[in-house]
């Protein structure tokens, strides 16, 4: 047998090997995903029994004069900007911590991830107590510190409840951030940093040229699954806020969700999750051009 | 298979997966009807299965536990009933669902199956929330209302007499509140169903109304409407007798405080009746109820709340599932399930019933009120106009925009859904 034949016997191999994998993919992410597409341009509600009519592009275009949809693409914008900057500030500084060896050091770095492994909504529901204005931490410690006259009402006010909810998502997911730097981090190989201490190079000066430029890679896809989810958040909003006060927090999520489930208006609801997608698409785009543009820096 | 279908079922199945229960019920012989009930009601849900299993031998309830919070399980209810493939039989019904659901054409008519004579044991209210236009879709089980509860021992220390009057009430709060240590009077203003239920009691003791269901009219715009909201404004400003925090309180919240001995008032459902009495409770014995207030002094129409039951038409045994209609809402079943929980019955019968009674005396206290209460719009898109008016509500309660403009955008925006109501 040539060595042409073998190789092409390895790939049918392999892409039958892949076949199963494919085929269960197809049926639990894409079938459902182009069911969606298909949806968000028909008009299906309550008004014919949910039974589909091709709607073109007019459903599609309720969102234009729709200013609840507009505030909810304005809340989750700034919902996912906020959480992703906190928590990559963050969870830098977690992993530049967790990098340098101190007693105890593997136990910390188990301990940390807590946060993340536990279920959102049971997280959620711990803030939002502890947000509450009157049995709530929150109030108790600004009290405590001598820094809060009458309590806030944290999740009553827009400003208030957007900064809740941003804090309690940092706190989830500052680890996950954290650690994939810290991946990153120990991938930066010690004797380059120890070359530039030699040639005279400070600590400062060792973080900013040579740490940071390395770690890009890792901010990058940080950066990325954070914003995805962030763009994607339901669970901790719904929990915490309903999307109050006002429609202050509602994101786009919670919004493509109450049309379906509750107004059983189903094509203007995937009309809202396909937009939404489309969005997260455009801003992974910009994220990760922006990202190759300064490694080719 | 509908496109909309085929993705809720993807979800019914990922969202089912919660309420799943270990053994199978379709391995037994006969029948098995299928139902979801809250984790917190199933206890008492079980004797009802039980006697009925024991009426209709080879016919067995399957008591399928779901989530307490009423919205977790509308989406459950919904994403079951979407799929169309009989997953529950019986369905569990808030008061507000009934048109969406059967709009929908997810369930079946049951006047066929009870005459004029067996609807007519109903409390009229309570079985007038079950039709949609002009068919009965749904049997009342519990019913709700709005209530003033009161600290008794406070306002009869303070020589105060109960308040019928919003202005009593801001009087009486206001002279006995030391916030924060105590409120004077604690509501519901999340942006929640719960708000709606609460506004809509200050609204008709305004004299106002929301949305007229005949006429289709919206009264948000009228002066009765600013004067309503005016009150909730007023007793949340600094001074007042709300806590600021009211705007993301729901029931719990509420009956905390509350039972905490932490307010004077609290706006709430019967249901904080028989926990405010426990042991425990730091004002067992202390507690009073009245109707919600009024301008004029006259006893308050609460907002008419309650569960019923329906037949889902996708069901396999819609002639059995009739059968457990009809056993759950006898009145032997009403005791049975009443007396334990301290809901209130939704036959007239058993408002009557000296079992019952004896056990819940609340009950003789809370018939007068109960007469008066006065249900939501039935509505196939109760569910957007609800919200719509939850989040102009609270924008003008966090200041997001000003009381009026607020209400009239909230006016403007209930027109259009109504418009393109079918």
């Amino acid at each position: 047998m040539t060595a042409g034949a073998l190789a092409r016997r390895a790939r049918r191999e392999r892409a039958l090997l892949l076949l199963p994998v494919l085929v269960l993919l197809s049926l639990v992410v894409a079938v459902p995903a182009l069911r969606v597409v298909v949806l968000g341009f028909t008009r299906t509600d309550l008004a014919d029994g949910l039974v589909s009519s091709w709607a073109g592009l007019t459903t599609h275009a309720r969102t234009l004069a729709d200013g609840r949809f507009a505030a909810a693409l304005r809340n989750t914008v700034l919902f996912t900007g906020l959480s992703v900057l906190l928590e990559v500030t963050l969870g830098t500084a977690l992993a530049l911590l967790l990098d340098r060896s101190f007693r105890g050091r593997g136990a910390l770095r188990a301990v940390v991830l807590v946060p993340w492994a536990l279920p959102t909504s049971v997280m959620a529901l711990a803030w939002a107590w502890i947000f509450h204005d009157t049995f709530g931490m929150a109030n108790d410690l600004l009290g405590r510190l001598g820094l809060a006259g009458e309590p806030v009402a944290w999740l009553a006010q827009p400003a208030t409840a957007m900064a809740a909810l941003v804090v309690a998502d940092a706190w989830k997911t500052t680890p996950f951030v954290a650690l994939i730097l810290l991946a990153g981090l120990q991938g930066i190989p010690a004797d380059v940093l120890e070359a530039a201490r030699v040639d005279g190079a400070g600590a400062l000066q060792r973080f900013r040229r040579i740490t940071l430029p390395l770690l890009v890679p890792s901010f990058v896809v940080a950066t990325l699954f954070r914003a995805i989810q962030a763009w994607g958040a339901f669970d901790i909003v719904y929990v915490m806020t309903g999307g109050g006060p006002g429609g202050s927090t509602e994101t786009l999520a919670l919004y493509a969700y109450q049309s379906w489930f509750r107004y059983l208006d189903f094509g203007y609801g995937a009309a809202i999750a396909l937009q939404g997608m489309l969005l997260a698409l455009v801003l992974a785009a910009v994220v990760v051009r922006l990202a190759s543009r300064r490694e080719v820096e | 298979m509908t496109p909309s279908r085929a993705g809720a079922a993807a979800l019914a199945l990922l969202l089912g997966g919660i309420g799943c229960r270990s053994e199978d019920p379709s391995r037994l012989p006969g029948i098995t009807l299928r139902m979801l009930v809250p984790a917190n009601e199933r206890p008492f849900w079980l004797p009802l299965a039980e006697s009925f299993a024991r009426s209709y031998p080879g016919v067995r309830i399957d008591l399928e536990e779901g989530p307490v919070p009423t919205d977790l399980r509308e989406s459950l209810t919904t994403s079951a009933l979407l799929s169309g493939d009989g997953a529950f039989d019986v369905v569990y019904l808030d008061v507000t669902w009934t048109a969406k659901l059967a709009a929908a054409g997810w369930l079946l008519p049951l006047e066929d199956a009870f005459g004029e004579e067996e609807r007519d044991a109903f409390l009229p209210q309570a079985l007038a929330a079950g039709v949609f236009r002009g068919r009965l879709y749904r049997l009342p089980f519990r019913t709700d209302v709005g209530l003033l509860y009161y600290r008794a021992d406070l306002l009869a220390a303070a020589g105060i007499a109960p308040p019928r009057t919003f202005a009593g009430l801001e009087d009486a709060a206001r002279r006995l509140q030391s916030p924060p240590g105590r409120w004077g009077f604690l509501w519901q203003g999340a942006q929640y169903e719960g708000l709606v239920c609460f506004f809509l009691e200050v609204l008709r003791g305004h004299g106002g109304s929301w949305i007229d269901p005949e006429t289709l009219a919206v009264g948000l715009e009228e002066p009765e409407a600013a004067a309503a909201l005016d009150f909730l404004l007023r007793s949340r400003a600094p001074g007042g007798i709300s806590p600021e925090g009211v705007g993301a309180y729901k029931e719990e919240e509420t009956r905390h405080l509350f039972q905490s001995g932490r307010a004077v008032f609290l706006r709430s459902w019967p249901y904080v009746w028989s926990l405010s009495q426990r042991e425990g409770s730091a004002v067992a014995g202390k507690v009073g109820v009245l109707p919600v207030p009024t301008l004029s002094g006259a006893p308050g129409a609460g907002t008419l709340g309650g569960w019923g039951l329906a037949v889902a038409r996708s069901s396999r045994h819609p002639r059995e599932a009739l059968e457990f209609l009809r056993h759950a809402t006898s009145l032997e079943s009403q005791r049975a399930f009443c007396e334990p929980t301290g809901f209130a019955p939704a036959r007239k019968d058993a408002w009557r019933d000296p079992a019952l009674l004896a056990a819940n005396p609340f009950l003789a206290d809370l018939e007068r009120v109960h007469a008066s209460a006065a249900p939501r719009p039935v509505l196939a898109r109760y569910a957007q106009a609800s919200d719509i008016l939850q989040r102009h509500l609270t924008a003008a309660l966090a200041g997001l925009a000003p009381p009026r403009e607020a209400l009239a955008a909230a006016a403007r925006e209930t027109r259009i859904v109504l418009g393109e109501a079918p």
